[in-house]
């Protein structure tokens, strides 16, 4: 009897480990399962992810490629009505970053006003070729014209919130201040002219002198020095006029990495 | 069996959590959505206990439990199994018909669905492609 009872109690015992082991083993099958396919789905996941993400940022290179091409040609429209020519955007776009940084400017505000800079006269597309490919000085009346490509520029441009635009309104309006408040539209002074307008003012006037226009030959290098030390304070931001004459052979560089041919 | 009313039961979808319809009358369930719950055994507590409940009264006709998950964490996966396994244990009592539904595009649930299906012979367990 008690040997009946023991195996009895065993094969029950049995019966409960046999059930056990066979649930737990269904478990650990199903965790096994779970957790291949987990990692087959992550990875899978993954890989989507990353190739979502190269295509978003794809497509951010070419908005901002695209971007960039838009403004400069832009700009140049409103060159190529004065003879200037591509390459003088890209040079003043080139000079403008340079100095903002060196003055201490956020960088992406520097690259902002790369971008906005070869539009600084784009108002000369309002401006009669009469005037605008005149040989020689213009009269009182012709210049008064000329001038309201300042103006003109900052209409077109200031009707977009965008901060690009913004920018480059800004400099379209305010690349003919003066630092003593003679300069146009506005007569502004000082730091009342925007850093923007103080910066672009010397990147076209350095460029422009250096270049032939229609109504003048290239001056050479140590007259455009000599122009831009004796205008500083009066025409230019002296501190920015500091700072073209430090690092003047990165400016040169970009000339040459620019230059017309 | 006893006799017991049961009410529907409705969640809303969110980000991370399908939305769950339990309709009694139509013995119609619906699991819709992404399962990614902060903490999954708690989300679908409801569910379960709901779920329990139901298969304790004397049903007329089958139930039919649509699955239609687009995403889903490995402790949903885990949490699936165990409802398939109430499912399961119902279907000794009562009809109970599963559709896993999934996008042909889809491979992810449609690999889940197989792996439910092959897991659980004793269901009607139907991989429906939308």
């Amino acid at each position: 009897m008690e040997q009946n009872k023991l195996i009895a109690e065993l094969e029950n015992l049995k019966e409960n480990f046999d059930a056990t082991i066979k649930y737990a083993l269904r478990d650990a099958r199903r965790q096994e399962k779970i957790m291949v396919r987990s990692d087959q789905r992550q990875r899978r996941e993954y890989d989507e992810l990353q190739a979502k993400l190269e295509e978003i940022q794809a497509l951010n290179a070419e908005i901002e490629e695209s971007q960039k091409e838009v403004l400069f040609t832009m700009g140049a429209i409103g060159e190529s009505r004065s003879r200037e020519t591509f390459n003088h955007v890209r040079r003043v776009a080139e000079y403008s970053k340079l100095i903002a940084l060196k003055l201490g400017v956020k960088p992406s505000t520097a690259e902002l006003l790369k971008m906005a800079s070869p539009m600084h006269d784009i108002g000369k597309v309002g401006i009669p070729d009469d005037i605008l490919k005149k040989p020689g000085k213009l009269t009182h009346d012709e210049f008064e014209i000329m001038k309201s490509h300042a103006v003109l520029g900052y209409e077109m441009l200031n009707v977009s919130s965008r901060p690009l635009l913004k920018a480059a309104a800004i400099v379209a309006h305010e690349h003919h201040e003066k630092f003593d408040g003679t300069g146009y539209p506005r007569g502004l002074k000082g730091k009342d002219i925007h850093v923007f307008g103080r910066i672009t003012a010397i990147a076209d006037v350095f460029d422009a002198l250096g270049s032939d226009r229609c109504y003048k030959q290239a001056w050479n290098d140590e007259a455009i020095f000599d122009l831009i030390r004796k205008n500083s304070g009066t025409h230019f931001d002296p501190e920015i006029v500091d700072i073209f004459f430090t690092y003047l052979p990165s400016f040169m560089r970009i000339r040459d990495t620019f230059r017309d041919f | 069996m006893e006799s017991i009313t049961i009410e529907s039961l409705f969640i809303e979808q969110t980000k991370y959590t399908p939305s769950i319809s339990l309709d009694v009358e139509k013995q119609h369930f619906q699991i819709i959505g992404k399962s990614y719950p902060e903490n999954t055994f708690v989300f679908y507590s409801e569910t379960m206990a709901w779920l329990e409940r139901y298969f304790t009264q004397s049903l007329d006709g089958k139930t039919v439990i649509d699955f239609e998950i687009i995403y889903f964490n490995s402790s949903s996966s885990k949490l699936f199994f165990d409802l398939l396994d109430l499912l399961e244990e119902a279907s000794k009592q009562h009809q109970v018909e599963i559709n896993w539904i999934y996008d042909e595009e889809n491979e992810t649930a449609l690999e889940a669905g197989e792996d439910f299906k092959e897991d659980f012979e004793s269901l009607v367990f139907n991989l429906v492609e939308k």
